[in-house]
């Protein structure tokens, strides 16, 4: 394996490529670690720094200042262990805390063959306990990197160390300098070796048998960054951005109409009752274990079928509020029955029937709702009277000092309406006269009089604000429901709502009907218009993300049974065709017979050509005309002497021999010299010490005494 | 040599590494924490680890597979005098080479090892180890081991061939002992009935037409009126016959008697001598030449004693050299 010639006198010597190597193992080894987001921001900058800071400085420093490491490690054992007893970190956080420190001393500590196998073990451990802390799809890529660096540092570790165990201090120094054994075609050879040991992996991982014990899991905690909080400020300054972090991934069943790419769905979170004067709060009152949701009441009118709509909904937006479609929910079944503790998930409900679950300790959510879509026209909903019960007087409520104005407007639009025409009225009055503007309005007195008056624009929770105010002052029960709308499509075929979709309208109580929704905002501006660069990429990463949770991180034992099921159902696909049932072609088993007798005559030829070259003669196939004129003169001489009635026994040598029969002497001379010396053996010398023998053994007797 | 079966060409050894032992108790523990979590990542890593643990044995194999090996004795060795053995290493795969070889005598009475980095497809290569007998006689070779740890030294994977040999270490050397009169008796010429090269008018004869005008005898010549040429006489050489009683030498006075005998053997033939051996039960008839002292040497490296063979018979006609 020569290098290139361009590659002389450039390229990395062996040492180098080593070294290179491991460090690299454990950038992506600490990579794998730090994507979790919990090491904190000291380690997260300590660990690049120091692997820096040992390469141009760690030669120098090795074997110097030893208590001080020492002291530093034992600091931080002591410390770390410390907030683990008092359970104020969790224990395999510390744990692999602990790992990236010591991976720190080790960086600082590389000479021996026992320093670069403990840098690697320890490499190994931080990746392990990446996989603990984290199931990111950049731990995937940081996984793959490993895999191809790792086997790079394993490889040239044991190469260089075992050049130098075979050759010596001054012997090694030569080869561990030169840059013709770590070429591009090694490297490349030992990524190709990465790959298969990734292959490997991947069948590994897909048959492994999942048999969950579950003594040991460690709850994953997302990093909560928005959520479904339970009140809405009307009063804040600055503009509302349009964040393309997805929040929920949806698949519906049945399925929407193919080529649909926006669901425009609503997406019901929290209702908030309570008008704070500058926006809306929950009602108080905690929610309380439910086995389904509240019973519906009885409509009239045709109801659609149940749809059904499983949920993916990420970590650190949800927040224990449990998302559910249009529509009234009928039921809800979570996925994954328990939390990472153990503990068992439970659906909750409160008074203004928002749904919430518990505990709220594991990542993400998977359930499945059912829901019944019942669009209820506004004829439907006329002539059910106005007598409300008083679970809903808090649904009534109107500030005392509302705006005249407010007031006015709310009389012109409902007086002598039938509660769901002037529900109507109000929303499209709303929509078709105001503006939507994601602008906020900062602090004002009366945001709602303000909206309604005189800036005539705002964004969705001004909007609902306004028509709750305006029902409330006209005696319609009203509320400030907040969610999301939207749903777009994905390549992975489900349906993303993003944290732009965030959304806010209104359900009004009409008697018989329960609470109604009804959206004021107009309708092409509800949800956010996500169409640049970056939300597509966002869009794009969240489908991979999907993919990594589905296939790998979400691999179960019932994945597992499916898989099998599919090859077990393709293999007997296989065969059904193959046995001519179900109108498979003939031409098909032909050519599998011809494949099978292929792949036979190629094993055939591999066996013939093995046995021939393990035959005697071709093993000898390098040796010398000397040594082989050697070897047929001792044969011959053994056959003379057989002839001679001299036996030679088969585990007799030549010079033991020789003792015996003191007339082979000389010709054994010869042969040991030409068969395992240098010896030349010319064919007339062979005949002639061949002919001395005849001669020798017609004289006399030669057997020694 | 026994003979015994040979060692079949499929047949490998395996054994752990130290680290190969950490590795695989690593993955063990790995596993347990994978099967106990549940944690699907962790069955990536436990599946990482397991899938270079098949890798490197596959690769191992690959690296030993079609790999012959032989040995190149030197022509000789002497006692208590390094001597170089070569090991040659043949990589008859076509393309794929091989790895981080190491070669190892094994069984018989030399140990020794050498290393090859990469043996590229199709070709050969060689390593030497020297080694220092200790003692003369034969010394056996019997099987040569070649093993591998690459591509990550976790295993060591290694397979034997048979490779059977001898090679005769010849005593030690030391300084001949000083010659005794004694000794020296019979010394000298002697006539040796036959025509040759020498001084001593061996027969006279008719001058033959086209030779040498110096074998002309001029005085035969002259009384005989016609050209006489004179055969001279060959001119013997001196014989020296070695002579070891190991009927009653053992042990170090065996070996002290031999490494003197080897002494006196190659002084005598260093100065032109013919030299023999006469030992209890065998005997080497003088002669000489570089074969001859190998012949020679060889004797003394293999003479045991034997209390119960004939006593010496030395060469009537040599001079005597006893060793005692």
């Amino acid at each position: 394996m020569s290098a290139p010639r361009f590659f002389a006198g450039r390229g990395i010597t062996l040492l180098q490529a080593q070294r290179w190597a491991g460090s690299l193992t454990a950038l992506f080894a600490y990579l794998a670690c730090a994507v979790s987001g919990e090491l904190g921001p000291a380690l997260v900058a300590l660990f690049p720094v120091a692997l820096l800071g040992a390469h141009f400085f760690g030669e120098r420093a090795y074997g110097k200042m030893e208590w001080a490491w020492t002291l530093f490690l034992a600091g931080a054992l002591v410390v770390l262990g410390a907030e683990v007893a008092a359970t104020r970190l969790d224990v395999v956080l510390g744990v692999a805390r602990f790992t990236l420190l010591l991976c720190v001393h080790r960086v600082w500590h590389r000479r021996t063959q026992r320093d670069e196998l403990l840098f690697l073990l320890l490499c190994l451990l931080l990746l392990c306990a990446g996989a603990a802390l984290s199931a990111e799809l950049l731990f995937g890529f940081s996984f793959l990197a490993f895999a191809v660096a790792g086997t790079w540092a394993l490889a040239l570790t044991h190469l260089r160390f075992e050049i130098e165990a075979g050759r010596g201090p001054q012997g090694s120094a030569a080869l561990l300098q030169s840059r013709r054994i770590a070429t591009p075609s090694l490297l490349g050879a030992l990524a190709a070796l990465a790959m298969m040991g990734l292959m490997g992996s991947a069948v590994i991982f897909l048959t492994f048998p999942r048999v969950n014990i579950g003594l040991l899991r460690r709850p994953s905690r997302g990093t909560p960054t928005a959520g479904l909080g339970d009140r809405v400020d009307l009063s804040r300054h600055g503009t509302i951005a349009d964040d393309p972090r997805v929040v929920l991934r949806v698949r519906l069943e049945p399925p929407p109409h193919p080529g649909l790419s926006n669901l425009g769905t609503h997406w019901r979170a929290r209702a908030l009752e309570v008008w704070t004067g500058q926006g809306w709060a929950a009602a108080g009152g905690a929610p309380l274990p439910v086995t389904r949701p509240p019973p519906r009441p009885k409509l009239g009118g045709r109801g659609g079928p149940p749809q059904s709509a499983t949920i993916d909904a990420v970590a650190g937006f949800l927040e224990g509020v449990l998302v559910t479609p249009e529509g009234w929910p009928l039921r809800v079944e979570f996925h994954r029955q328990l939390s990472a503790r153990g503990a068992p998930q439970r659906l909750l409900a409160n008074a203004a029937g928002d749904l919430f679950y518990s505990p709220v300790e594991i990542g993400d959510l998977s359930y499945q709702v059912w829901s019944e879509r019942n669009d209820l026209g506004v004829s439907l909903l006329r002539g059910r009277g106005q007598e409300y019960p008083a679970s809903v007087d808090i649904d009534l409520e109107v500030p005392a000092d509302l705006d005249p104005r407010v007031r006015e407007l709310s009389r012109r639009l409902t007086a002598g309406k039938d509660p769901a025409d002037a529900a109507d009225a109000i929303e499209s009055y709303l929509s078709s006269n105001l503006k939507y503007t994601r602008d906020l309005p900062g602090e004002q007195a009366d945001p709602i009089a303000h909206f309604l008056f005189e800036r005539r624009m705002g964004h969705c929770e001004l909007f609902s604000s306004a028509m709750v105010i305006l029902l409330r002052a006209a005696g319609i029960p009203a509320r400030n429901v907040t969610g999301y709308y939207g749903g777009v499509h994905t390549d992975a075929g489900y349906y993303a709502v993003r944290a732009g979709d965030a959304h806010s309208w209104v359900e009004v109580f009409i008697p018989g009907a329960g609470f109604v929704p009804f959206d004021p905002t107009p309708a092409g501006e509800r949800g956010s218009q996500q169409e640049s660069l970056w939300a597509r990429t966002v869009l794009f990463w969240d489908t991979i993300q999907e993919r990594w949770r589905a296939f790998v991180v979400d691999y179960d034992l019932v994945a597992q049974a499916q898989l099998v099921k599919q090859v077990g159902a393709m293999l007997s696909e296989a065969g059904r065709r193959l046995s001519g049932k179900g109108g498979s072609a003939p031409q098909l088993r032909i050519a599998l017979r011809a494949l099978g007798l292929l792949l036979l005559a190629a094993l055939l030829v591999l066996v013939i050509r093995r046995a021939a070259l393990s035959r005697p003669g071709v093993r000898r196939a390098f040796l010398r005309p000397d040594q082989k004129r050697a070897i047929q003169l001792w044969r011959e001489a053994r056959a003379r002497l057989h002839q001679a009635g001299l036996e030679i026994h088969p585990g007799t040598t030549p010079t033991e021999a020789a003792r015996n029969v003191p007339a082979t002497g000389q010709l054994v001379s010869a042969y040991l010299a030409a068969r395992w010396g240098s010896a030349r053996l010319p064919p007339e010398k062979a005949r002639y010490l061949l002919s001395t023998l005849n001669r020798a053994l017609e004289a006399k007797p030669q057997t020694r005494a | 040599m026994s003979a015994r079966p040979p060692t079949p060409a499929w047949k490998r050894r395996l054994t752990f590494t130290r680290l190969g032992r950490w590795y695989t108790g690593l993955t063990f523990c790995i596993g347990l924490a994978a099967i106990n979590t549940g944690n699907n990542l962790l069955f990536l890593v436990l599946g990482l680890l397991l899938a270079s643990i098949v890798v490197s044995g596959i690769l191992s194999e690959q690296s030993l597979r079609m790999v012959r090996v032989e040995r190149r004795l030197p022509s000789g060795a002497t006692a208590g005098q390094p001597a170089l053995v070569g090991l040659m290493a043949r990589n008859e795969k076509p393309h794929a080479p091989s790895f981080s070889l190491e070669l190892r005598e094994k069984g018989g009475d030399v140990a020794g090892r050498g290393f090859l980095v990469l043996l590229p497809a199709g070709r050969a290569a060689e390593v030497a180890y020297q080694f220092v007998p200790s003692r003369r006689g034969v010394h056996r070779f019997d099987q040569l081991e070649v093993a591998t740890r690459a591509p990550f030294g976790l295993f060591e994977k290694s397979r034997r061939h048979d490779a059977l040999a001898e090679l005769i270490v010849f005593p030690r050397r030391v300084e001949p002992p000083p010659l005794q009169s004694r000794q020296l008796a019979r010394e000298g010429e002697r006539p040796e009935d036959r025509a040759g090269q020498g001084q001593e008018v061996h027969s006279l004869r008719d001058h033959r037409h086209g030779e040498d005008a110096r074998t002309i005898h001029w005085k035969s010549s002259a009384r005989h009126g016609r050209l006489i040429g004179v055969d001279r006489e060959q001119e013997r050489r001196r014989r020296v016959c070695v002579v070891i009683d190991n009927r009653v030498l053992h042990g170090p006075a065996l070996e002290a008697a031999v490494e003197k005998a080897a002494a006196l053997v190659e002084r005598a033939m260093d100065s032109g001598a013919e030299v023999g051996i006469a030992a209890c039960g065998e005997r080497l008839s003088p002669a000489s030449g570089e074969a001859h002292l190998h012949a020679a040497l060889t004797m003394l490296a293999l003479l045991q004693p034997a209390p119960r063979a004939p006593a010496p018979e030395p060469d009537p006609q040599a001079s005597l050299l006893e060793v005692a």
